[in-house]
């Protein structure tokens, strides 16, 4: 890429030089704080100097008179964090659709949590709240008290939709399809789609806000349970905001170890997809062969971390556990295995021609959407769009391991699934690399229970995509704030707009080809 | 006079309790060999090797709770089941099994048609059965059924009448005991024209629906096709209905293209070894058809009627008039 040289902060820096206050280094590579309004100006200097710009999460944060709205935005080489501030009397801060459109889920989530209006892009009813929620309370407020929440009687259900020319299908909350509670109510004329309506909300826990009354030991493993699959993930992106905030450096040791349970986790994560987008489209064979060999994984995951599901290894300072010597050879042994049977499922996905007929010119997103959309992971990097932020932005050993960034141009259903095919022989790569070149040593180190006061973000690439977790520290045993931003929820937007006028038979093979998560998407 | 031999016919052998067991057997078959291709042990506990599975999910089925819903046609919704699946046995009735048809009778001229006919209704009482739930799932399903059945039952008329033509009779006893060469021997049609085998087995396939083509109930799109809104005895129809629906057109592929239930006696009475035969060629079409559906992922509706308008049933076409080509000329050689 030729743009990969720009500096972000001194573009910004140039154009808006006298009315922003720059920090470098914090919050990725530097925090910029505006005045209301401002946000606007930076972001489209940003979006001038570099195609490659969108918007990874908005946090709210509640400042006692204020509300704290946080941009983390990425480029191609940086990660800005663009801070605003509204009074609580008025929570009113202009709208950045119109320059992202990927925003708009982001910004109705604040809306809904913190009562932060973006004007331009309010939000009507609830996105993630039921809608029996009261008017007037946000529950991440620090002055909402839970005694004050007093729900009103439960709405009316939908009642079933008439059968005429317009059928509305209502896929979920309870649905084969989805094996998690979501609702989309799909309008179709005849076969074809022309209307998506998502609800979401329907398991969020407030995990959120339930972080907030935990220590941070706590923590860790309240936030591994936002999402079986890529537990690892949560946990480790949880940690190294901490760790970051403490200013911990790691064990050269547990920062293998750490790549090991997280490339684990990619690719369970990834051989369950292949085999469920299988039996999305009717093809119940290539579901069962693939959860076949996805279940000598699970048991590396017991035999690395003592539990098949919840890994539970990653705690502040390295990890919990250390791989046994005599463990290596079995491990080795049980991924070349699965590495010998790569060549034949490549050859199904690329060959079998009903999944050909299924998958190909399904769901297509363009490069220049999935920019504009700010999707992540398999999705954005099976429409060309390369990123992937163990390549872009190395954490713990990943700057270490030699391995490659998969990217498909063609941007449907069959090249996210194939990025995800060889996405899981650069993981074996990885973990074998990882295995090879363990230092020895500690494999972790203590660090003090309370938590000197400070903020910082972490980025992590979970199986789905792109994890990103924002920690706030006040100096006391808990934290004041947590902010997750899942995958799914970045990749939701593009799902909307790929399904318009496309098959119904198309629906699932494309939505699965997200590898959606809802128990992630909702928190 | 009622013939008591007549209603044990119809009843026990080879009517009714023969063809319901052999439902239930093709339906184990299907189940295990599914199963074992796809690295799965299949039905295991009930009976020996889960032989008696599929009687059990029925009765199961049975014993279940019998929900109508509010919207739906309450009389359609009621009878439809059991209508097709009467008439699915019914049309059975006609193929012969042991050397004759279950009403004991030689057939007559054109059995053959009547037979075909059956099954569309069959199928066009599955489309009512969901069209009557008031149930947008069942709705699409039952749209998708005809659809489907409309379109693959002209290539499979035309393709059924390659054996017709070869035998110079729309009787099905007559097709089935095969064209008889100068020499006087009695060959069945697959030897005579494999790719109208071919053709027929892929037609069947659809008409089954059965994957590449089960597109009416597609779970991922529309939860349960047709059967969304059944419960308890009449989802235990539909289920039965589907199976005998695989029997019936594995039964027509036998009696069309592999010599019916003739096959050579050994010894004692010919009707035994007929029926041995025809389980035994039955169960191989079976087979044949189950591998076929574990191998492939379900098409899209329209890419379904594509394959039908575009290439069965030019193919079908093609055969016929090759077929009468070779009828004319090169047949009466052999």
């Amino acid at each position: 890429m030729s743009n990969n040289n720009i500096d972000i902060v001194k573009v910004i820096q140039s154009k808006l030089g006298d009315k922003v206050q720059i920090q470098l280094g914090q919050l990725g590579t530097a925090a910029i704080n505006v005045s209301n309004g401002l946000h606007r100006e930076v972001l489209k200097a940003m979006l001038e100097a570099d195609e490659k710009t969108g918007l990874t999460a908005i946090s709210g944060v509640d400042l006692g008179t204020t509300l704290g709205v946080l941009y983390h935005v990425h480029t191609s080489n940086a990660f800005v964090t663009i801070r605003a501030e509204v009074p609580k009397d008025n929570p009113k801060i202009q709208t950045i659709v119109d320059l992202i459109p990927g925003a708009a889920f982001h910004e109705y989530e604040v809306s809904d949590l913190l009562g932060v209006i973006f004007v331009g892009n309010e939000l009507k009813g609830h996105l993630v709240l039921s809608e029996n929620w009261p008017e007037g309370i946000y529950p991440l407020r620090k002055d909402v008290k839970a005694t004050e929440v007093k729900l009103s009687p439960a709405p009316e259900e939908e009642k079933a939709p008439d059968i005429g020319k317009l059928v509305k299908i209502i896929i979920g909350p309870q649905h084969p399809a989805l094996l998690e509670p979501e609702k989309f109510a799909v309008t179709v004329d005849g076969e074809i789609v022309t209307k998506v309506e998502p609800r979401i909300g329907y398991v969020h826990r407030g995990i959120e806000k339930a972080s907030e009354s935990r220590t941070y030991v706590q923590d860790v493993y309240l936030v591994e349970r936002i999402c079986g699959i890529c537990n690892a993930c949560h946990a480790y992106g949880f940690v190294a905001a901490v760790e970051k905030i403490l200013k911990t450096q790691v064990p050269e040791r547990a920062k293998y170890l750490r790549v090991v349970t997280l490339e684990l986790n990619r690719l369970h994560s990834h051989l369950l997809t292949l085999g469920h987008a299988g039996l999305e489209i009717g093809y119940e064979t290539l579901f069962q062969y693939f959860w076949r060999d996805r279940e000598p994984i699970m048991d590396l995951i017991e035999l690395t971390s003592g539990n098949r599901v919840y890994a539970s290894l990653m705690t502040i300072g390295g990890v919990r556990r250390d791989i046994k010597d005599v463990d290596v050879p079995k491990i080795k042994t049980t991924l070349e295995d699965l590495r010998k049977k790569i060549p034949f499922y490549r050859q199904v996905y690329e060959n079998e021609p009903s999944i050909k007929a299924r998958m190909r010119n399904v769901g297509r997103l363009s490069r220049e959407d999935a920019i504009k959309l700010c999707v992540v992971g398999p999705v954005a990097r099976g429409s060309g769009y390369d990123i992937d932020v163990r390549k872009d932005d190395p954490y713990e050993a990943y700057g270490e391991i030699p391995f490659n960034k998969i990217v498909y141009k063609e941007g449907d259903t069959w090249a996210r699934m194939n990025v995800r095919m060889d996405e899981v022989e650069e993981s074996i790569n990885i973990i074998q690399y990882a295995l090879d070149h363990m230092p020895k040593g500690p494999f972790r180190i203590d660090v003090p229970r309370n938590v000197i006061a400070g903020e910082s973000i972490s980025r992590n690439e979970a199986p789905r995509g792109e994890l990103f977790y924002y920690v706030k520290s006040n100096g006391t045993a808990n934290p004041e704030r947590v902010k997750v931003r899942t995958p799914t929820f970045a990749n939701i937007p593009s799902f909307l707009q790929t399904a318009i006028g496309e098959n119904i038979a198309d629906v699932p093979p494309n939505f699965v080809s997200l590898d959606p998560c809802f128990s992630c998407t909702d928190r | 006079m009622i013939d008591i031999w007549l209603i044990l016919r119809i009843l026990i052998f080879p009517g009714f309790a023969f063809i319901l067991l052999l439902t239930l057997f093709c339906d184990w078959i299907e189940r295990k060999l599914e199963a074992r291709i796809q690295n799965r042990v299949g039905p295991l506990v009930a009976g020996p090797a889960g032989l008696f599975q599929p009687l059990a999910d029925f009765i199961k089925l049975l014993t279940k709770e019998d929900i109508e819903p509010r919207d739906a046609k309450k009389t359609v919704f009621k009878f439809a089941p059991l209508v097709a699946f009467t008439i699915m046995v019914f049309a059975i009735c006609f193929l012969p099994i042991d050397g004759a048809s279950v009403l004991s009778t030689g057939g007559f001229s054109g059995d053959l048609i009547v037979i075909l006919t059956f099954s569309t209704v069959a199928s066009f009482l599955l489309f009512l059965s969901g069209w009557a739930s008031a149930n947008p799932y069942g709705t699409i399903s039952s749209a998708r059924v005809l659809t489907q059945f409309l379109g693959y039952d002209i290539p499979l008329f035309l393709i059924a009448l390659t054996p017709a033509f070869i035998v110079g009779s729309l009787s099905i006893f007559n097709i089935a005991s095969g064209f008889t060469l100068a020499s006087g021997q009695l060959v069945p049609i697959i030897l005579l024209a494999p790719w109208a085998f071919v053709l027929f087995i892929i037609t069947m396939q659809a008409e089954l629906e059965k994957d590449p083509f089960d597109v009416p109930d597609a779970e991922s799109e529309l939860v349960g096709g047709v059967c969304t809104e059944f419960t308890g005895a009449k989802l235990a129809f539909l289920h039965l209905t589907r199976d005998v629906q695989i029997v019936f057109g594995s039964a027509l592929v036998v009696e069309l293209f592999l010599g019916g239930p003739y096959g050579p006696v050994f010894f004692g009475v010919p009707a035994f070894w007929y029926s041995l035969w025809f389980v035994l060629k039955l169960l191989a079409v079976v087979i044949i058809t189950e591998y076929i559906t574990t191998l492939f992922a379900r098409l899209r509706i329209d890419q379904v009627l594509t394959a039908n308008w575009k290439i069965l049933l030019p193919a079908a076409i093609l055969s016929l008039m090759l077929t009468v080509i070779l009828v004319h000329w090169v047949y009466p050689l052999v």
